[in-house]
């Protein structure tokens, strides 16, 4: 094995990923162009013991730190594309010589390795368990060898890691909550299945919100569910921008989500849809789903503060679960969580929400950063914790 | 009359058994001198704990040259701590079953087993002590091999005396969970540190090797004693000695049993490098050049200052006139380091 890294077009990019069984949503040249307000690139690793063949890949973000415009933090994001389970020298090597030549001061990196994996009644003991504050405290039911060579060897090839010890960082979340939709032989799971390791409570939700009506629509740029795309966007967006006054959270404005579906869907019609739950004619929630091959996330969700016992968010989980079922996927991830599991963490009720689906809860390798220029990243470093 | 050990071995015993059954995953180390004790008693008392169903099944000790002795007094698993080499000798065939490894280095692994085929080994990761072992990336194709050629018993590690930081065992960890080990040895890790692994890596067993804590650990049972020997009154200005010393001022000479071959005046360096135990042990190598040290020999509960350096069986003692002149026959405290002494004779009191 003989590595290169040089610059490939968008479509080779994304012919390389249609070829993995999946990659980060994070990681497709399209999310590039959702990401306008930064300088992005799609860089690809040939191999030329064999005859020169694209076998990794990487969308890497440029991100500028402010009063040195000449430089950038390289991110990618839930990346690269490569493959983890042997020797990183010869991958993270020429990728770093790359970097360092488009005048990047640092590398941040996220590979999608699995470390660790606990179960659903696991996190729930955990978090029932006054003597435990942190997943880590607990033993996992799976624990990966791969993931935690990636780890090791990254620390000893020095780079440092930046995934908080607790909550949420700025970053990509190092825990996720993900329900498997195939078993563990590659045979996929039925509607059933899925529901039956879901908790009484979200089998009674699911059936209670069908019960009394709601009724769940699904919208993509190319497939309005009747009337206008733009229209049922503008409703999400609506709802979205009510919840974050509610939750506290600033709202992302309409155009950051008319470019991702238009940039998106244009990469795959299905990479982005938009579910919506009305009732009676209101809208209760509404959420976005992505997916690449055989991966889906519930991206953002948005919910009414009335009505809530008609359990549109439960309802549209589901849509999305038997969507992402029916698409093949064989993973549907809810996203972060943190690795707290103290009762009186802030967090703690979202976790419940995502653990009564049944999944597990997921620990990645997390994002690491590789200085190269030592100074200016050092100055990046402080810059990033002051602010 | 020799430099004796006393045991009260109720005492002593009662220590061992109460630490061992505290300690999941004992590992007894027995090595050098024995901390005192000699091999065969440490062998001796491992083969009682094993039929304590303490969960006892292995000992560990230093080197190649230390397994015949303790083999035939245990009946259970021989680790050696001494990472193996191509000059290490060869194990008697009789035990060679029971004798676990240490491989610190990835080319040591083929030739070991060309020599024992399926042998029981323990891979040795190197840790921030930088002293023997494998770096990550070379253990864990070791690990390949040990897995499907050997019987792979698990990882090693070596924390300095102060332990390890949890953060460097929790990285460490990466390292062993890439080797897909299921069993860690260590040292010198607290009981909290153990604890805390042991909550978060259920899935792999901690055995933690103690030698000191294990049979040192209760010093009330021990009683190190010297004989006197001979005493000499002593005027102002007589000669004494090997040396022909003259004495500053009038008093005894007293000559105790334990010299240089029993440890005695040898000074092991402590590893203390606080700045205070530096400067004691500058002033202490002051009198040591005037001739002038205290002795780790007591009367009545004070402490005797040695009239020469000790010879190799015995020493002289200065003893300031107006205290209490001990007879011949009659015994003096020792204070003495375990892992340095070698004792004449140990008396096992009940």
């Amino acid at each position: 094995m003989s590595l290169t890294v040089r610059p490939i077009t968008a479509a080779e990019h994304l012919a390389f990923i249609e070829k993995q069984p999946s990659v980060s949503f994070l990681q497709t040249p399209s999310w590039a162009r959702v990401k306008t307000e930064w300088r992005s690139e799609s860089i690809g690793w040939f191999d030329s013991t064999l005859g020169g063949a694209l076998v990794g890949a990487a969308l890497v973000l440029h991100r500028p730190v402010p009063k040195l415009e000449r430089y950038t933090l390289a991110y990618l994001p839930e990346g690269p594309s490569i493959d983890w389970s042997g020797d990183l020298e010869p991958w993270l090597a020429p990728l770093a010589t790359y970097l360092k030549k488009n005048r990047a001061f640092g590398i941040r990196i996220g590979p999608r390795v699995t470390t660790a994996t606990w179960s659903a009644a696991q996190v729930k003991d955990g978090i029932a368990d006054d003597t435990v504050q942190r997943l880590n405290q607990l033993t996992p039911t799976h624990r990966d060898a791969t993931g935690a060579r990636v780890v090791s060897q990254l620390r000893a090839a020095g780079w440092k890691p930046q995934s908080p010890e607790d909550g949420f960082g700025a970053g990509q979340p190092q825990y996720n909550f993900v329900i498997p939709l195939a078993h563990d032989d590659g045979t996929p799971k039925t509607e059933d299945e899925v529901l039956k390791g879901m908790n009484q409570l979200w089998r009674r939700n699911i059936k209670k919100s069908a019960k009394m009506g709601v009724e769940v629509s699904v919208a993509t740029p190319s497939k309005p569910a009747g009337g206008e795309f733009d229209a049922d966007l503008s409703a999400f967006h609506d709802l979205y921008v009510h919840t974050a006054e509610r939750d506290h959270f600033t709202p992302r404005r309409r155009d950051y989500f008319k470019t991702m579906f238009a940039a998106m869907s244009a990469e795959d019609p299905d990479r982005i849809k938009l579910f919506i739950a009305r009732h009676e004619g209101d809208v209760v929630a509404a959420t976005i789903m992505v997916r690449v091959g055989q991966y889906a996330w519930y991206s953002y969700g948005a919910s009414s503060t009335e009505k809530r016992d008609v359990r549109g968010s439960n309802a549209l989980q589901w849509a999305m679960i038997q969507d992402a079922l029916a698409a093949g996927a064989t993973s549907y991830d809810l996203r972060g969580i943190t690795p707290t599991l103290s009762a009186d963490d802030s967090h703690v009720g979202l976790i419940q929400f995502k653990v009564g689906t049944g999944g597990e809860a997921v620990e990645y390798a997390g994002e690491w950063d590789l200085p190269l220029n030592k100074a200016i990243y050092t100055a990046f470093d402080l810059y990033m914790k002051r602010r | 009359m020799p430099l004796k050990l006393t045991v009260d071995t109720d005492r002593w015993r009662k220590h061992v058994q109460t630490f061992a059954e505290a300690t999941p995953g004992l590992v007894p180390v027995a090595k050098g001198n024995g901390y005192g004790f000699t091999l065969r008693k440490l062998a001796h008392q491992t083969e009682w704990l094993t039929g304590l169903d303490a969960g006892v099944d292995t000992l560990a000790v230093g080197t190649y040259n230390e397994v015949w002795e303790v083999a035939t007094r245990f009946s259970g698993s021989i680790y050696v701590l001494t990472p193996w080499r191509p000059y290490s000798p060869e194990i008697n065939p009789e035990i060679a079953d029971r004798v676990i490894h240490t491989i610190s280095r990835p080319e040591d692994l083929p030739l070991l087993l060309e020599r024992q085929p399926n042998a029981r080994v323990i891979l040795e990761l190197v840790t921030s002590m930088r002293r023997h072992g494998m770096t990550p990336s070379a253990l864990w194709p070791t690990a390949t091999i040990a897995r499907e050629h050997a019987q792979f018993e698990g990882i090693t590690m070596h924390f300095g005396l102060d332990g390890g930081s949890l953060a460097e065992v929790r990285a460490q960890m990466d390292a062993v969970v890439g080797a897909e080990a299921k069993t860690v040895w260590v040292s010198h890790l607290s009981a909290n540190e153990m604890a805390q692994l042991r909550a978060s890596y259920g899935d792999i067993t901690f055995r933690a090797r103690v030698g000191t804590g294990l049979w040192l650990g209760d010093r009330g049972a021990l009683d190190v004693t010297a004989t006197v020997e001979d005493v000499h009154p002593l005027e102002r200005g007589y000669s004494y000695g090997y040396r022909g010393r003259t004495a500053l001022r009038a008093g005894h000479l007293v000559v105790a049993s334990g010299g240089t071959a029993h440890g005695i005046g040898l000074e092991a360096p402590l590893g203390d490098t606080h700045l205070r135990s530096r400067a004691v042990a500058v002033a202490r190598g002051g009198l040591d050049a005037m001739g002038q040290a205290r002795s780790p020999y007591t009367l009545d509960g004070k402490t005797l200052w040695f009239a020469e350096p000790p010879h190799m069986q015995e020493s002289m003692l200065m003893l300031p006139s107006g205290a209490r002149v001990p007879e011949v026959g009659e015994e003096l405290e020792v204070r003495v380091r375990y892992t340095a002494t070698s004792f004449d004779e140990i008396v096992l009191e009940s």
